[in-house]
């Protein structure tokens, strides 16, 4: 018999399609789901679920929702009421918030504006030392005056109360519960009137919560939603490709193609509300000097890591202020690669060859060392005496308490208001967690923007602020990343840039068959 | 047994000993690698918060006072409440501990269950092509990092082949991989130290005896073989137990298995001393105790050293 190539091809054709016929349904099944359990792959396992005592990206996926907020920040950036239905200043340092009537906490109890009163006093109860006591320094006293009704008194004009209070430090806790139980106890079982509620904590494996039927958001989608400690990368992403975990956090840039070629798992990417910066100690020499810290900055190719190291996953910043908050000036250019200038102006600060160091983590913020690694290549190439110094977490800790980094340090600041005064002035003010350097002009603009309620007041202060930032550079920009996620593709949710991890009915949903 | 008493009276004091200057150590590096309270308070918290917390700990006082409670509070039993969970040492350390040592335990006797039959037979094989591919084997098991295989039993039994989880504690089939990769490099130093230690007493002249009487060659391995190396065999297996709750940390992170590997070294950074030095405590007594229990499995192998 003779085989032609026609034949061949024909075979081929067929055992292609029969090939094909188990792939198609197992495929479109894929696309949909039965399970009525959501499981959550994230890097590190909770901390505290005590929501005044923890900031931290892994614990506050949890604490958001398992605890409501007066006012809600949804992915789309907008504030959207919460436990509070609606909210209106009287006179310039009075708001009244309508509070939500009829919300129940998970124990039973009622919720009323008393729990909002207790919650946001304790933040900056000195007694309390909770880990948010700087997120309402504005707020000069609350009045509960009946149980639907909130009162808050700023000691200026505050226009980002609101925005504050949806943020951390504004998750709502159980006055009556935590005072009969005390703060351990809360910790260890807590209560909130959030979509979730608390079932168990197995430390470092997994927190189980319920979906709370009454809640007042609607019920979601799932039945019990559980958050899984998987540190190492490799683990995570094998077990959302397998389909054991339907969403994982913390997806490396290098693995998205990974995640979208599998035919059951795609990528959801946010633009991260914040900036990551090489934070600068502009107290030590040479780095207080303006001109050696511009050729710094003049000598990072930002288009190159953000092309080789991120993959394309990240944008290139203009200044201080990330893209999509309030009073980001599009006009801006991005910041540039200028190496022969870099050399001029370093040669013009009689600059002396001293060592410049990077402090860096390796894996604390993504890709830390190599960015690290990448950019004191590219200062030794303008002539400038870099050295990476790779430190341990808790080691960056104690420095950034102590104030003693040797040069410059990754940091990720997050835009917690949508707005500079929860980014820049919240970490560069006078007294601020970052108070390395200190400029007459810059203090008194941050310092009227915080209490102007004047919005084209604010833009100019921030746009001349910005000037000011990229003369003296308190940090070198060099990334606003994409945070990316992996998720099974019958999972519908969109990623909050802010990190808040938003499983609630209006966000999230399974797709059924 | 002449003098079982005294051998273990003995044991017991020096076991006291190891322990006192295990935790001896654990506290005095613990308290060199810095302060804890930075950790505990947010960044802005002011001088006067810090000392306030520090004397809350305990953390004020000089350091012999430090000791002298910490030893007085161990003779007790009490570890100090962890720093960074805010309740008893114990009672963080015992989930982990329960964990470990389900997975310390299946690899020591997975590994000691798939080495010695193969050392056996590689020796009684020796040379030929089953024995090389078994210690070819055994030396990859020895020398292939633990993370390395890990990632790779990952990749190749679960996401592939699909026969066992990715990660996580759970049912059985959770504890596979984890006990493969944590128990490889003991299965493979047990398997080689099996083989050497048979094939030397394959060629004692007692074997030849009891060959040239005409004893089946299945009872000269039974009788004669065996029971003559196994001294050598159980004194690494013990040993290698040690090895294990070691080795235990990079498995733990590679398979998220919450085991008190991982407890250590977060606790390490969080600097919670009571926790880190209950962890060590409770490790070292582990270990010592299933080291005394092969000092009676030699007694009973060998009446030599009950003797002397």
């Amino acid at each position: 018999m003779e085989v032609t190539r026609r034949d061949l091809l024909k075979g081929a054709a067929a055992l292609g399609a029969a090939a094909a016929v188990p792939l198609t349904p197992a495929g479109a099944r894929a696309q949909t789901t039965q399970k009525k359990e959501l499981i959550i792959g994230q890097g590190g396992d909770i901390s505290k679920f005590d929501p005044h005592f923890s900031t931290s990206s892994n614990d506050i996926r949890i604490s958001f929702n398992v605890y409501d907020n007066l006012v809600s920040r949804r992915p789309d950036g907008k504030l959207h009421p919460g436990l509070a239905t609606e909210w209106k200043t009287q006179g310039a340092t009075t708001w009244v918030f309508k509070v939500r009537q009829g919300v129940k906490w998970h124990n039973g109890d009622p919720f009323s504006s008393a729990d909002a009163k207790f919650s946001l006093e304790r933040t900056f109860d000195p007694n309390m030392k909770t880990r948010v006591n700087t997120v309402f320094t504005t707020i000069d006293r609350i009045e509960a005056p009946d149980a639907g009704t909130l009162i808050i008194h700023t000691k200026k004009p505050d226009p980002l109360l609101p925005a504050r209070l949806a943020f951390y430090g504004g998750q709502i806790v159980p006055k009556k519960y935590l005072e009969a139980v005390g703060g351990d106890t809360f910790n260890a079982k807590p209560v909130g009137t959030g979509p979730v509620q608390f079932v168990s904590w197995t430390k470092d494996d997994k927190v189980v919560l319920d979906a709370n039927p009454n809640y007042w958001g609607g019920r979601i989608d799932v039945d019990r939603v559980i958050f899984r400690a998987i540190p190492e990368m490799a683990p995570r992403i094998a077990a959302l490709l397998k389909g054991e975990v339907d969403v994982i956090t913390q997806l490396p840039p290098d693995q998205g193609d990974r995640v979208n070629a599998n035919a059951s798992t795609r990528v959801a990417g946010a633009l991260y509300a914040g900036l990551y910066v090489l934070a600068v100690n502009s107290k030590i020499k040479p780095l207080d000097n303006p001109l050696v810290k511009q050729a710094l900055s003049l000598g990072i190719d930002r288009e190159a890591i953000v092309k080789e190291l991120w993959r394309g996953r990240g944008i290139v910043p203009s200044g201080p202020i990330a893209r999509g908050d309030n009073h980001f000036d599009a006009s801006l250019p991005p910041l540039a690669y200028k190496p022969k200038e870099a050399r001029e102006r370093l040669k013009k600060a009689g600059y002396k060859n001293e060592e410049i160091v990077i402090e860096t983590t390796s894996g604390y913020t993504a890709n830390d060392k190599p960015m690290s690694e990448a950019i004191a290549a590219m200062w030794k190439d303008v002539g400038v005496n870099a050295k990476v110094e790779i430190v341990e977490y808790s080691v960056r800790a104690q420095k950034n308490r102590d104030k003693s980094f040797k040069g410059l340090w990754w940091s990720d600041p997050t835009s917690t208001l949508g707005d500079p005064d929860g980014m820049m002035w919240r970490l560069l003010a006078p007294g601020g967690p970052q108070d390395y350097w200190r400029h007459a002009k810059f203090d008194e603009l941050g310092e009227a923007a915080r209490f102007s309620i004047d919005e084209k007041f604010r833009g100019q202060a921030y746009k001349d602020m910005t000037k000011v930032f990229l003369e003296h550079l308190p940090w070198v920009p060099v990334i606003q990343p994409y945070e990316d996620y992996g998720l099974q593709k019958y999972v519908d949710w969109t990623p909050n840039p802010n990190q808040q991890f938003e499983i609630r009915r209006f966000n999230f949903k399974m797709r059924r068959a | 047994m002449r003098g079982f008493l005294p051998f273990l009276g003995h044991r017991l004091f020096r076991a006291v000993i190891a322990l006192w200057l295990v935790s001896t150590v654990v506290f005095v590096v613990m308290r060199l690698s810095g302060d804890p309270v930075p950790l505990l308070l947010p960044p802005d918290a002011p001088r006067s918060e810090i000392f306030r917390v520090r004397a809350e700990l305990g953390l004020d006082r000089p350091l012999p006072v430090q000791y002298g409670v910490f030893l007085a509070n161990l003779a007790r039993g009490d570890f100090g409440r962890s720093i960074h969970f805010r309740e008893p040492a114990f009672s963080v350390v015992r989930g982990y501990l329960a964990a470990t040592l389900e997975l310390g335990l299946t690899a020591f006797v997975l590994a000691a269950l798939v080495a010695v039959p193969i050392g056996l037979f590689s020796a009684m094989r020796r040379n030929t092509l089953v024995d090389h591919a078994a210690m070819g084997v055994a030396l990859v098991g020895q020398s292939a990092p633990t993370f390395f295989l890990g990632i790779l039993f990952i990749l190749l039994l679960s996401l592939k082949a699909d026969l066992f989880p990715t990660s996580g504690r759970g049912d059985w089939r959770h504890l596979v991989l984890p006990a493969l990769t944590l128990g490889a490099f003991t299965m493979a130093s047990i398997a080689r130290l099996t083989r050497s230690a048979v094939l030397e007493v394959l060629g004692a002249d007692y074997i030849r005896t009891a060959r040239a009487k005409g004893v089946s060659e299945r009872w000269v391995v039974a009788k004669h073989t065996l029971k003559n190396a196994a001294i050598p065999i159980v004194t690494i297996t013990g040993l290698q137990f040690g090895t294990l709750l070691g080795g235990a940390v990079v498995t733990e992170t590679v398979f998220s298995w919450p085991g008190i590997g991982r407890l250590a070294i977060q606790s390490i950074y969080n600097r919670d001393y009571p926790v880190v030095q209950c962890t060590v405590f409770l490790a070292a007594l582990l270990f010592i105790v299933i080291n005394f229990f092969i000092d009676l499995v030699y007694g009973l192998l060998d009446p030599r050293i009950r003797a002397g």
